[in-house]
């Protein structure tokens, strides 16, 4: 048993945003209420502090199997565990890919000894993620995946596709696209516009993730797939989303994290910082101001910490030379928080219950709930800095003051991150 | 100012005190004993890792003309290249002490990785599509020597824009210096955000040639036939060459530029770059001034504070 005393309570779904004790038994919460204490029990005192349903990610990557020295499913959980959030769902680029039964069955069952979040994982929409062949998807979910992704890797053939979006809608599970046009994506490494010309980058012409966005509109209504687009970072794919939505068209989205507070003033400012080289690239003021009102008017409903660990092997190199990609797992509450300018309602809804309805399920605070808790607070910003517990070493937001700090992780009543006391 | 790594950020006395500085040490070029003591005892090391000829001896000769100690090594660099990174290198150059490294690279923003790491300045020679400061500052004191001042006088530059460092430092430090600048090529590497930069964007040549005090042309990478961004060297030639015709409508005294090496027949005919408008040659010479003067502002005796990029240090 463990309760979490005297918190601020807030749980969009119910509408619950009150100072209350959570009691949580067994792995479920068994109480909401006042004065839950009692002697003997292990407790979290909350006060002053929120409590909410844990975070959840979508499309994690943690490199294990294959590639190990960036990050391992141990690593990748404590990480996670260390910024709230309590369910990672795997991306399925790992080396083998997360495309066959056999490779689904092991790292879930590796993934279920994971010490700090929940790891569940995505199996590959096309063979390899190469989008040229369907992969096994019944036979990946069966598994025990529970969605499809194309892990980031966008599908150059439309057609295939298509005819995976076909296939897998029997299957029900939802399918997560990164939406983009590749071959705009060619040669560049930042947003195309003022800060790449000034700094002779070349340049990912906006464009790259408007066509992507609108394919994958178009598809999800030709084909009826529950689509989630997970990098939406453009005012243009906000209002995409718009319209779709106001379709009927089953597609949802998500943004990166650091992109509510990072704009390709950043690459300028970190001085070629290869942390700060990221897919899709970090946008101008107008499209940061834009996503964040989108996630404040419901167009977006997640927020995601695209977490991409590279090691100083892979990113301590030229800027043109360096993979894509950052870490997000120990930033991303932060980051949202910070851009959402201390909106708590807002965050919980981009962080528990956007992801977790994502993949059918409900993040809320009330009894007969998984145990699934996070505690943080939100005083003063504070300055970012390590050490981490990903190993990976590109983090773009060190040195930027952001609003938040996770105080506790709680999964399925387990304390995985935090402090723990005994009640007198 | 530590390091010269672009010709962005610098203000117009910054430039201005690096063009006299540059107008003083063309006279040690002419003299019998082509050297002066002030860098002796100081090493310069000249790191290639991307092909040049002109502008590494330019280097060397600079150095030497200053009395350091110079050395140079030339090493392929990609992305796809097994073994040493440019970090190791560099832990490695560290290791033997040097005041500068004067660096190429293939890729932009390489020299601001290393000036962000070590002590030692250093000077870009020209990194990626990013910035080729040197010869940016060759051409404006190339063009003051003809002009007087940059100030007002319009100069229009032609080819690639986009992928040209030597525009883009141009661009920088011609702005700065109250010149007006006018770009023309075609639609591929003449992009229109250019415009946000104080530039205007035209795309003919002949747009730009009539009212221009100085024509800079611009080389072609032949290796941007095939990657779609142009469709054939003789429509290149035809639509963005300078050949007599087209400079016959410039005016009588417009400067012609090239930042060599030129590709005759294609951006210029052979009449124009050895024409009598050409000044291209000393281009060349004009180099080793301007080299010796970011030399002996970065490293000689009471290094004069002039702000500028040096946020990094």
């Amino acid at each position: 048993m463990l309760l979490l005393e005297g918190g601020r309570v807030v749980c969009p779904r119910t509408g619950r945003d009150e100072v209350a004790d959570v009691l949580v038994e067994d792995g479920q919460i068994s109480a909401v209420g006042p004065d839950l204490g009692r002697a003997g029990l292990r407790a979290i005192d909350c006060r002053g502090m929120v409590v909410a349903p844990g975070f959840t990610d979508l499309g994690t990557q943690l490199c294990d199997p294959g590639e190990t020295w960036r990050e391992s499913l141990e690593t990748g959980s404590q990480a996670g565990a260390a910024g709230g959030f309590t369910t990672l769902l795997l991306s399925p680029a790992t080396l083998p890919v997360i495309d066959d039964p056999s490779v689904a069955s092991d790292v879930l069952l590796r993934a279920s000894r994971a010490s700090g979040s929940r790891l569940e994982a995505a199996g590959a929409l096309t063979r390899g993620l190469k989008g040229e062949e369907l992969a096994e998807v019944g036979l990946v979910l069966e598994a025990g995946c529970i969605a499809l992704s194309d892990g980031g890797a966008t599908h150059v053939d439309t057609n295939v596709l298509r005819r995976a979006l076909e296939y897998s809608r029997p299957y029900g599970s939802p399918v997560l696209l990164r939406p983009s046009e590749a071959a705009l994506e060619a040669d560049g490494v930042m947003h195309h516009g003022q800060v790449s010309l000034r700094m002779g980058l070349r340049g990912i012409p906006a464009e790259s993730e408007e066509i992507g966005v609108g394919r994958a509109i178009a598809l999800a209504r030709l084909t009826g797939a529950r689509v989630h687009l997970t990098h939406i970072t453009l005012a243009r794919s906000v209002e995409l989303l718009r319209l779709a939505r106001r379709a009927g068209v089953a597609v949802t989205g998500g943004v990166p994290a650091r992109s509510l507070v990072l704009t390709d003033e950043a690459v300028d400012a970190q001085e070629y910082d290869t942390a700060t080289r990221v897919l899709p690239p970090l946008r101008p003021e107008a499209d940061r101001a834009a996503v964040v009102a989108g996630l404040r008017d419901g167009v977006l409903s997640c927020v995601h910490a695209d977490h991409v660990p590279w090691s100083r092997v892979e990113k301590e190199v030229e800027f043109e030379y360096a993979p894509f990609g950052a870490t997000g797992l120990e930033t991303a509450f932060r980051a949202a928080m910070t851009g959402l300018e201390g909106d708590v309602s807002a965050v919980v809804r981009a962080l528990s219950v956007g992801p977790a309805e994502v993949l059918g399920r409900a993040a809320e605070i009330a009894p007969g709930a998984t145990g699934d808790l996070v505690i943080f607070e939100m005083d003063e910003p504070i300055v970012v800095h390590g050490p981490f517990r990903t190993r990976g070493v590109n983090e773009p937001l060190v040195g930027r003051s952001l609003l938040g700090r996770v105080v506790a992780t709680v999964v399925a009543g387990r304390v995985v991150y935090g402090p723990i006391t005994l009640q007198g | 100012m530590r390091h010269m790594l672009g010709i962005k950020g610098l203000t117009r006395d910054e430039i201005t005190r690096i063009l006299d500085t540059a107008e003083r040490f063309k006279a040690v070029s002419e003299r019998r004993i082509k050297k002066v003591p002030t860098l002796r005892g100081r090493t310069v090391i000249s790191a290639f890792f991307e092909n040049s000829t002109r502008t590494r001896m330019s280097f060397e000769l600079a150095a030497k003309r200053l009395s350091a100690d110079t050395l140079s090594f030339s090493a392929s660099s990609s992305s796809t290249r097994k073994g040493e990174t440019l970090m190791d290198t560099a832990r490695n150059l560290d290791a033997m002490k040097p005041d500068a490294i004067i660096m190429r690279h293939p890729a932009s923003g390489a020299p601001h990785m290393l000036a962000r790491n070590f002590p030692w300045t250093v000077i870009n020679a020209g990194d990626g599509i990013n910035e080729h400061p040197s010869q940016a500052l060759l051409d404006m004191l190339t063009m003051r020597d003809h002009l007087g001042s940059l100030a007002g006088k319009r100069v229009a530059i032609v080819g690639d824009i986009y992928h040209s460092r030597v525009a883009r430092s141009n661009i920088f430090g011609l702005t700065t210096m109250g010149a007006q600048v006018v770009v023309a090529g075609p639609g591929t590497m003449c992009l229109p955000g250019l415009s946000d930069f104080g530039v205007e964007v035209r795309h003919r040549i002949d747009d730009v040639v009539e009212d221009a005090d100085v024509i800079m042309m611009l080389r072609v990478q032949r290796e941007r036939l095939g990657r779609a961004m142009i469709s054939s060297v003789r429509e290149y030639a035809r639509f963005y060459g300078l050949d007599l015709d087209r400079l016959g409508k410039a005016r009588p005294d417009v400067v012609v530029m090239h930042p060599g090496p030129i590709n005759r027949g294609v951006e210029m005919s052979p009449e124009v770059a050895d024409g009598e408008r050409s000044v291209i040659m000393e281009q060349v010479t004009n180099g080793i001034a301007v080299r010796m003067a970011l030399l002996y502002l970065l490293l000689g005796e009471g290094r004069p504070a002039l702000g500028g990029d040096d946020a990094a240090a």
